[in-house]
């Protein structure tokens, strides 16, 4: 989609606020961690934003994807919307269109289907940068079939996906295919990896040799490479996304908690030292939203079916690095302040802070650390 | 490409083409170590360059030469920046501080007179602080007695930058030493040739003597130069110095990021430091902090142009702007080791991050502390923005 007038951006973005609103107030309707039923976040439009109108789908963009991204951070939600409908459906929209990715693709907006994306092999010390860490690969048979080979872990939501979109090699020219594999199929493993949050669902994938039918391979629409990097930004800003949803929460709940709570006869909110402190954290929060802001911004345009230049591509890239590295740091800090400021109370289970606390330290590290993310940005400067 | 987007491309052309054949290419080295008066000819001059090209006061409403949208003058500043463009420092407080304070407070004839006059270079300063009124800005003292139709003005004035080369102040003084100290105060534009009116430098960190005190004896200043209502300076005061932020922050940032970061880059490739992962990574640091300011300042400006702007926005980009260039410019003393202590003058009418960094490093904690410091910041973020309560009242 192009965007061609002030009027139009301002009328998305007005757009962007409505969902948003809806999102919070759906999300604020049970204690956090939020949990809604898949089937109402389906019915609430959330599963097909990305996905064309043809396929009953919203036609919007990552835009829209970040702000519900965003919100179900602020809820701590335990939902596999970023395995599933950042990722999986994020994956779709890069593939070829043939039949059967349309068919998925209808299916996951109508939460029919949850096709989750396995893109890296979560090795913690592999830069997202290198495309080369495509952790599967295709192999051909004596027989002449075609099996798929590889590990990885800490895939998000992998345990509850009806289809695998395993990142592999292929086996003609060694591109970077898409194979859609049945978790249920002989020789594919899913086993959970239960982490300290206990907010999100990670797993490693394992297929030793499962047979792949041609059909099941899928090839990108544009250039591979350009393809899975993309992919790569697009789960790297979502988790700040996420991270951002989860400062802002630790901001509202300590400003609330030391607007009421009171020691030397004052409201502490009213001592220098904690006033100072949510200072810093709204500087945090602030700084957060515009990087992803931007990163955001850029990646909605760098979409595949738009006419972007491989320059808009790698902007996209140094944005997304930069967003990922400042938000899900802040996120850690904030939340690690909020439980400060909060005292003994914070420090128990009851509250609930830890739970933000835990996300965020999860967030820092999925799908590359601010360390590796720097690392990237730093090969600029050579 | 819509129309907005092709005319914005068009005039970053114009600017760019106009610095290239206006920036002097040697400018930063002639301006190192030079005499006060020669720093002076030369923003002179730098300032007269800019408003023939008519971008000496952008931000101005049309009517006073300015009339520029802030889409623009994001392009003009980040064009300028980049094409590290000497700074306005001798006209900033006259550009921004005193048009603001012209235009939301002044009387016509105050504009007239005095608005065509900062574009033919009529220059400000402040007097705001004092000995004994630094954070606690509303306990000044000094006293505007009426007398007729004027007043009679003793006291003394801290922290006035720029003073020794002023025509004219913006005064703050207590017209009513009776009321509550926000109420008694009135706000002045005070000729600087007034007789009784005595400036002495002040030799500050870097070793610049750019701020100066102002003793004040029976200085006469005519009751037609009140700016606002008598008692209610400190309200104008508070609703002219915020105004300005948003626009000179973003040059600030713009210059951050361009020719202030290129420099850092280049001191570390020149010690051969690029390589070095921890140095990489406090840079990409770096890097990310001044495209979240850049973002910011681009944000703010818009915000206030669509009179959106919250109370404490311009309180957080202060103190992310200053803390960040503390931050910055220590890293590159660091990283200039002690090589970097040979380097005794740094280039006037350059930003606050020059490239001689132990200078720039020192100086940065001009930017921690006036203009409100970090902690009033943070205290204003907090009261104004969140919602805490106000320390208890002194």
């Amino acid at each position: 989609m192009t965007i061609s007038s002030a009027s139009e951006l301002a009328e998305l973005a007005e757009a962007r606020e409505e969902l948003r609103a809806v999102a919070r107030d759906l999300l604020g309707k049970t204690r956090p961690p939020a949990a809604p039923a898949w089937s109402v976040l389906a019915s609430s439009g959330w599963l097909g934003l990305e996905v064309p109108a043809a396929l009953d789908g919203a036609d919007a963009t990552f835009a829209e994807v970040a702000v519900i991204a965003e919100e179900l951070g602020r809820a701590v939600a335990c939902v596999p919307y970023l395995g599933a409908a950042i990722l999986g459906t994020g994956t779709l929209r890069e593939l070829e269109p043939v039949q059967d990715t349309d068919d998925l693709l209808r299916q996951a907006a109508a939460g029919l289907a949850l096709p989750v994306a396995v893109l890296s092999d979560g090795t913690p010390t592999t830069s997202p940068a290198t495309a080369d860490g495509v952790p599967f690969w295709l192999a051909k048979t004596p027989g002449g079939g075609v099996r798929l080979h590889g590990q990885a872990a800490f895939v998000p939501d992998a345990a509850k996906a009806s289809s695998l979109l395993v990142l592999a090699r292929s086996n003609d020219d060694g591109a970077p295919v898409i194979v859609v594999t049945d978790p249920r199929a002989p020789g594919v493993s899913i086993a959970s990896q239960p982490v300290v949050d206990e907010t999100r669902q990670l797993a490693q994938v394992t297929v030793e040799g499962a047979e792949i039918a041609p059909a099941a391979i899928c090839r990108f629409a544009e250039d591979p490479r350009a393809a899975v990097r993309r992919l790569q930004d697009r789960a790297a800003v979502a988790v700040a996304c996420d991270s951002l949803g989860v400062a802002e929460a630790m901001l509202d709940a300590t400003v609330s908690y030391a607007k009421v709570r009171e020691q030397f006869g004052r409201p502490i909110g009213s001592f220098q030292a904690v006033k100072h402190a949510c200072a810093d954290m709204l500087v945090k929060v602030t700084v957060s939203r515009q990087l992803i802001t931007t990163a955001v911004t850029a990646l909605a345009a760098a979409a595949p079916s738009s006419a972007s230049s491989a320059s808009a591509s790698s902007a996209a890239t140094t944005v997304a690095a930069m967003a990922k590295s400042y938000a899900s740091d802040a996120a850690v800090e904030v939340a690690g302040k909020a439980m400060q400021l909060h005292g003994g109370i914070g420090y128990t289970w009851e509250s609930g802070i830890h739970r933000y606390l835990k996300r965020a330290s999860l967030n820092r590290a999925l799908f590359g650390s601010p360390e590796s993310h720097r690392r990237r940005l730093s090969t600029r400067y050579r | 490409m819509t129309s907005a987007v092709a005319d914005l491309a068009e005039f970053r052309t114009e600017v760019r083409d106009w610095c290239r054949s206006h920036v002097p290419v040697d400018w930063r080295k002639a301006q190192t170590g030079v005499p006060e008066a020669e720093y002076v000819a030369f923003q002179q001059w730098w300032f007269a360059e800019l408003r023939a090209a008519g971008w000496a006061v952008p931000h101005w409403p049309a009517e006073w030469g300015g009339g520029m949208s802030a889409a623009r003058q994001v392009v003009l500043y980040q064009e300028l920046a980049a094409h590290d463009a000497p700074r306005l420092v001798l006209a900033f407080v006259s550009i921004h501080h005193a048009a603001a304070t012209l235009l939301e407070a002044g009387t016509e004839e105050q504009r007239a007179r005095h608005l065509s006059a900062i574009l033919d270079g009529e220059i400000w300063v402040q007097g705001f602080s004092e000995p004994e009124a630094g954070s606690d800005l509303a306990s000044l003292r000094t006293t505007a007695r009426r007398d007729g139709d004027r007043f009679i003005v003793n006291g003394q004035k801290l922290w006035a930058s720029g003073a020794a080369h002023a025509d004219w102040c913006l005064l703050l003084a207590r017209t009513d030493p009776a009321a509550p100290k926000r109420k008694g105060i009135s706000y002045f534009l005070m000729d600087m040739r007034s007789p009784g009116l005595d400036v002495r430098p002040i030799k500050n960190a870097v070793g610049e003597s750019h701020f100066c005190e102002i003793f004040l004896s029976d200085v006469q200043v005519p009751a037609v130069n009140l700016i606002g209502p008598e008692n209610v300076g400190w309200q104008v005061a508070q609703a002219t110095l915020g105004a300005e932020r948003g626009l000179t922050m973003l040059e600030l940032a713009e210059r951050l990021g361009n020719a202030g970061f290129r420099w850092l880059v280049e001191a570390c490739s020149e010690r051969g430091l690029l390589g070095d992962s921890r140095v990489a990574d406090r840079l990409a640091g770096l890097e990310t902090e001044i495209a979240g300011l850049r973002a910011l300042c681009r944000d703010l400006v818009e915000r206030s142009e669509a009179g959106r702007a919250g109370p404490a926005d311009a309180s957080v980009v202060k103190l992310f702007y200053s803390e960040l260039l503390q931050r910055l410019t220590g890293f590159g003393a660091e990283i200039a080791g002690l090589p970097g202590q040979l380097v005794l003058s740094k280039p006037a009418s350059s930003g606050w991050e020059s490239g001689a960094w132990v200078l720039d490093y020192i100086g940065s904690w001009e930017w921690t502390i006036p203009g409100g410091t970090s902690e009033i910041q943070r205290n204003i973020i907090a009261e104004r923005g969140l919602g805490l309560p106000r320390e208890p009242a002194a």
